[in-house]
């Protein structure tokens, strides 16, 4: 390792790299200096004076510029007049640290005695009692007694709303900052500040609307005291009544690694999750999440839920037993002439999807199918996606990353988070996309294209690039001059863009689906759908920067299982054939008819679902499935990462994990599937079986690793209870191209926009079956595209 | 929310001149000034108006203006007078020199040393604050931007006199 250096804490020798600050070096060693305002995720302010230590500097002898040896040999310590604070002084050769004799003692007592003068000490109805900094270090380092007379506390607001969502207690708050700094170094939304100064300084907001960032529930977590807490978990509960349950979010493909806090209710009796907080994963979340998957729980516990298998009875869908509904579902699809249809949505997990292929596969009789995901290029990703060891947290000098069509913020928040801190550490970003997004402001280039004409641009870039054997001949048309004209993008840009992107010793290609094409039409991928993600694969294939770690190519996609669903059809050979007269349709977690299609007619028509969606209205069989906190599982998130979920709550009337209603109809077919007891007991033949899956046992998935910055540790140092990663950090399975080394261009004639091309944008509070079910959230909710409409038409 | 702008266009481009454009929000400080002239102390939408013209979150700009002593958030007198009780000035009679300056405004003391006090008629707000700098000629007193120092009673009666006379409410 570059530059380690020689630090003795307490008289304990560490080694650790430069410019680690003092704390650091301790906590490497196990000794916990205390520290309220540090964080390892923030940059040190030196606030709080918490971390006071003693510290020692080597004499050095001026003349030869060498330290300076006592009688011993040893060098000479000069130890500082003053304690210095050990968040902001980074380690240097010989230095010696006491953290822990009376004057530094002294001095933690002193500090702890001021933050208490003003403190109301309501821990008994704090909803950080119990993994509250504050009160840890108090009752390690702090006096037992004040010598402050209590009627000077102040008195100030306990519920001072500063957004929707977020409230601020006045007194719990020790003025540490780390929440302003959070908004600004981390999210980049600058909507808290203090106010005033000194014993009266306060957090707050003049922003509009006010504190209600996609992030904001993170410094809910980080805030070392309860003084801000959430609409939806304030006097709920305490941390020690709860269960922490590892899981996964299921709102978007990024795959944020979650806790639940679940506890039985004493009212119902009922299971419920009553907080979600980020599980630490450094290579996929790190410690934040987005609000959406912090608050958008509460559909799993929703009145709305179907409890019991429909059957159709009389024109009327009726309750019925999960016998009659199965056999009753396996006798329609066993059918000898004519179609059956599966339609698959991409939230379920690979379990799922796994059994549903093979069910068409191997049970039912007729010309069967499953359907793909609604989006285009998973093939692609699969081939060419980012790299096995890929980690966003690690790129920097030397990365470029092309986004082109998507908004990361509002698609992926935490890739927002992630790209940023990639580009401040050196990384460059070039953000192509038909409108402004948050991205654009930590890009190096940001090209604005015409509607439409994303794929052009890629290929003006390739073109700028010179390279592209394969499909040379129709990129040579591509020059940047004449792109510049399609696209409007100026010249000099794309050759700037271009030049960076030659130069890039890592290149990753993040491509979203906000183009106005149709990407799917009667079951069959459109060519137009199908020219964007293809023209990112030809250029990290042109490029040579497939099938490695830290490169390739990353979807935006829709869903967080999106990719997952995908390779599980595909290793069951899934494919479609457009038909009609279908004898049946079987559809699991997906409403074709609430997002406005149509479905393809048939004689009769299975549903497996959370909620009685529009298409579950018009079913002739309803199945009612388990959310993903009533049953365990795993997802493949964006980076390929296959991460494992488990079960936290009790499941909700008779409804069943998807795959196992799947697996009762494959019996009921006479299917011998008698050896999918568990899910784990499918993601083992998925493992043994699925190529690229090989290695994502459940064993496998559970692994952990040590993670630093240690903010999960038991100790609770940072606080929180609920980061600690118990459930494993989930594999990242390898690209085809690393699997079979072979990689190929193909050319797809770039589609070319009209006046009425409107450009498909996507939101991460737009209303939605799952999200409408959280009332928290609901004055984030929006209707409509936020973009003036003149911005989303073609040319 | 431009109607700084509109009234004062010479002056705010002015000073938006003097900082670098990827520096503008170097300007707060000036053009809080200009809000506070305006409105006689910086409305919430003054300080929207001051961050959109420098092009960063009304919070920010908030945050200055909480910080800031000379920067009201509130309804203030026409003239604001700050006596400084600090210790040097202290050492030299200034407490029994705020008590006279109640005295002749009509003012409660207690209120003039916890975030100050308006007299009635709204000419003038008193508050006792911490060090100016000006130790070495205490006692002092600092009325809106100017400084009064080695002050008497008489200096005070005279000084407060000039100026209401001034501004017509003597
Ligand atoms: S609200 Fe919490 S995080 Fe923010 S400054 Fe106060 S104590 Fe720190
Ligand atoms: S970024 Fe995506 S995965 Fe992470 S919490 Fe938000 S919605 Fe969930
Ligand atoms: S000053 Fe070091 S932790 Fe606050
Ligand atoms: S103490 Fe009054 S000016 Fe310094």
């Amino acid at each position: 390792m570059a530059d380690l250096i020689n630090v003795y804490i307490n008289e304990v020798l560490v080694s650790v790299p430069k410019g680690t600050v003092i704390v650091d070096a301790a906590k490497k060693l196990g000794v916990n200096i205390p520290v309220f305002c540090y964080h390892p995720k923030l940059k040190p302010v030196g606030m709080c004076r918490m971390c006071l230590v003693e510290v020692g500097r080597r004499k050095i002898d001026r003349a030869t510029g060498q330290p300076l040896l006592d009688a011993n040999n040893q060098p000479e310590i000069a130890w500082g007049l003053k304690l210095e604070t050990g968040c902001t002084t980074p380690i240097e050769e010989g230095m010696q640290v006491r953290t822990q004799n009376e004057v530094v003692k002294k001095a933690q007592k002193d500090v702890l005695e001021f933050l208490l003068t003003s403190h109301p000490l309501d821990c008994p109805v704090c909803d950080k009692g119990g993994e509250c900094p504050l009160q840890n270090l108090t009752l390690q380092f702090g006096p037992g007694t004040t010598r402050f007379d209590y009627n000077d506390k102040q008195h100030l607001d306990k519920h001072y709303p500063l957004g929707d969502i977020i409230f601020l207690d006045k007194e719990r708050c020790i003025q540490c900052a780390r929440c302003i700094r959070f908004q600004d170094e981390v999210a980049d939304d600058r909507v808290l500040g203090f106010y005033e100064r000194g014993r009266t300084m306060q957090i707050d907001t003049l922003s509009e609307p006010g504190f209600d960032s996609k992030f904001s529930g993170n410094t809910t977590d980080i805030c070392p005291v309860g003084a801000l807490t959430t609409r939806d978990f304030r006097f709920r509960a305490r941390p020690w009544e709860m269960t922490h349950v590892p899981s996964i979010c299921t709102h978007c493909a990024v795959g944020c690694n979650l806790t639940l806090g679940t506890r039985r209710s004493a009212r119902d009796r009922q299971w419920e999750i009553l907080r979600v907080m980020p599980r630490q994963n450094e290579d996929v979340n790190e410690i934040w999440i987005c609000d959406k998957g912090r608050f958008g729980h509460h559909f799993t516990r929703s009145q709305a839920r179907l409890t019991t298998p429909l059957v159709r009875k009389n024109g009327q869908l009726a309750e019925a037993t999960w016998d009659e509904a199965i056999k009753l579902v396996a006798e329609r699809l066993n059918v000898v002439y004519g179609h059956v249809v599966g339609f698959i949505g991409d939230r379920v997990s690979n379990e799922d999807a796994y059994l549903f292929g093979k069910l068409f596969r191997e049970g039912v009789k007729t010309t069967r199918i499953a359907n793909r995901p609604h989006v285009a290029g998973a093939d692609l990703v699969q081939k060419y996606g980012v790299g096995s060891g890929t980690n966003l947290g690690a790129l920097g000098k030397g990365t470029v990353v092309l986004i082109v069509a998507g908004d990361v913020e509002e698609t992926a928040p935490v890739y927002m988070l992630r790209l940023r801190a990639a580009a401040q550490r050196g990384a460059k970003l070039i953000v192509a996309n038909a409108r402004e997004t948050k991205m654009d402001r930590y890009a190096a280039n940001s090209l604005r294209y015409k509607v439409g004409t994303e794929t052009q641009l890629v290929y003006g870039l390739l073109n700028a690039v010179n390279q592209g054997s394969g499909i040379r001949d129709q990129v040579a048309a591509y020059t940047p001059a004449k792109v510049a004209e399609i696209t409007g993008v100026p010249e000099a840009e794309i050759t700037a863009a271009g030049k960076l992107i030659a130069e890039a010793k890592d290149l990753i290609v993040v491509f979203g689906d906000e183009q106005p094409y149709d990407i799917m039409v009667n079951g069959q991928y459109t060519d137009a759908g199908r020219a964007l993600p293809q023209a990112c694969a030809n250029l990290v294939v042109a490029t040579g920067h497939a099938g490695k770690a830290n490169n390739g190519l990353l979807s935006l996609w829709p869903h967080n299982n999106t990719q997952g669903v995908f390779d599980m059809l595909a290793a069951n050979g899934a494919q479609w054939t457009p038909a009609d007269g279908l004898k049946a349709l079987y559809i699991v977690g997906s409403d074709p008819i609430g997002e406005g299609q149509t479905l393809p007619k048939s004689e009769f028509t299975i549903v497996q679902e959370l909620f009685l969606t529009e298409t579950a209205k018009q079913a002739d069989v309803v199945l009612p499935a388990l959310s993903f906190a009533e049953r365990d599982g795993t997802f493949t998130n964006a980076e390929r990462r296959v991460q494992r979920y488990y079960k936290a709550i009790a499941p909700l009337g008779q409804a069943r994990a998807d795959w196992e209603i799947i697996r009762m109809v494959g019996e009921q077919l006479g299917l011998k599937w008698t050896h999918y007891l568990t899910s784990e007991g499918v993601m083992a033949e998925i493992a043994a079986t699925v190529p690229q899956y090989s290695g994502t046992e459940y064993a496998a998935l559970a692994q952990v690793t040590e993670a630093w910055p240690p903010v999960g540790s038991n100790d609770l140092y940072f606080g929180g209870t609920a980061y600690d990663n118990r459930g494993g950090v989930g594999v990242q399975i390898k690209s085809g191209v690393e699997l079979d080394g072979q990689s190929e261009m193909n050319w797809i004639e770039p589609p070319v926009p009209s006046a009425e091309s409107t450009l498909h944008v996507r939101q991460l509070n737009r209303h939605g079956t799952l999200i409408d079910q959280s009332a928290v959230y609901q004055p984030r909710l929006i209707d409509a595209p936020i973009e003036p409409a003149q911005v989303l038409k073609g040319a | 929310m431009t109607q700084l702008l509109e009234k004062y266009p010479a002056e705010i481009e002015k000073i938006l001149d003097k900082y670098p454009p990827d520096r503008k929000r170097s300007a707060v400080l000036p053009l809080l000034y200009i809000a506070q002239k305006e409105y006689g102390y910086c409305t919430p939408d003054a300080i929207r108006e001051v961050a959109g013209i420098v092009g960063v979150e009304p919070t920010e700009v908030e945050s200055v203006v909480g910080f800031y002593t000379l920067f009201y958030d509130h309804p203030v007198g026409e003239h604001v007078v700050q006596i400084c009780n600090d210790l040097p000035c202290a050492l030299r009679g200034s407490e029994q020199f705020l008590d006279h300056a109640c005295k002749k405004l009509g003012l409660d003391k207690h209120k003039v040393e916890h975030g100050g006090q308006t007299t009635t008629d709204g000419s003038v707000t008193l508050e006792s604050v911490v060090c100016l700098g000006a130790c070495d000629k205490a006692p002092m007193m600092q009325i809106d931007l100017e400084y009064f120092e080695r002050l008497s009673n008489e200096d005070f009666d005279r000084i407060i006199e000039e100026m209401l006379a001034k501004s017509n409410h003597g």
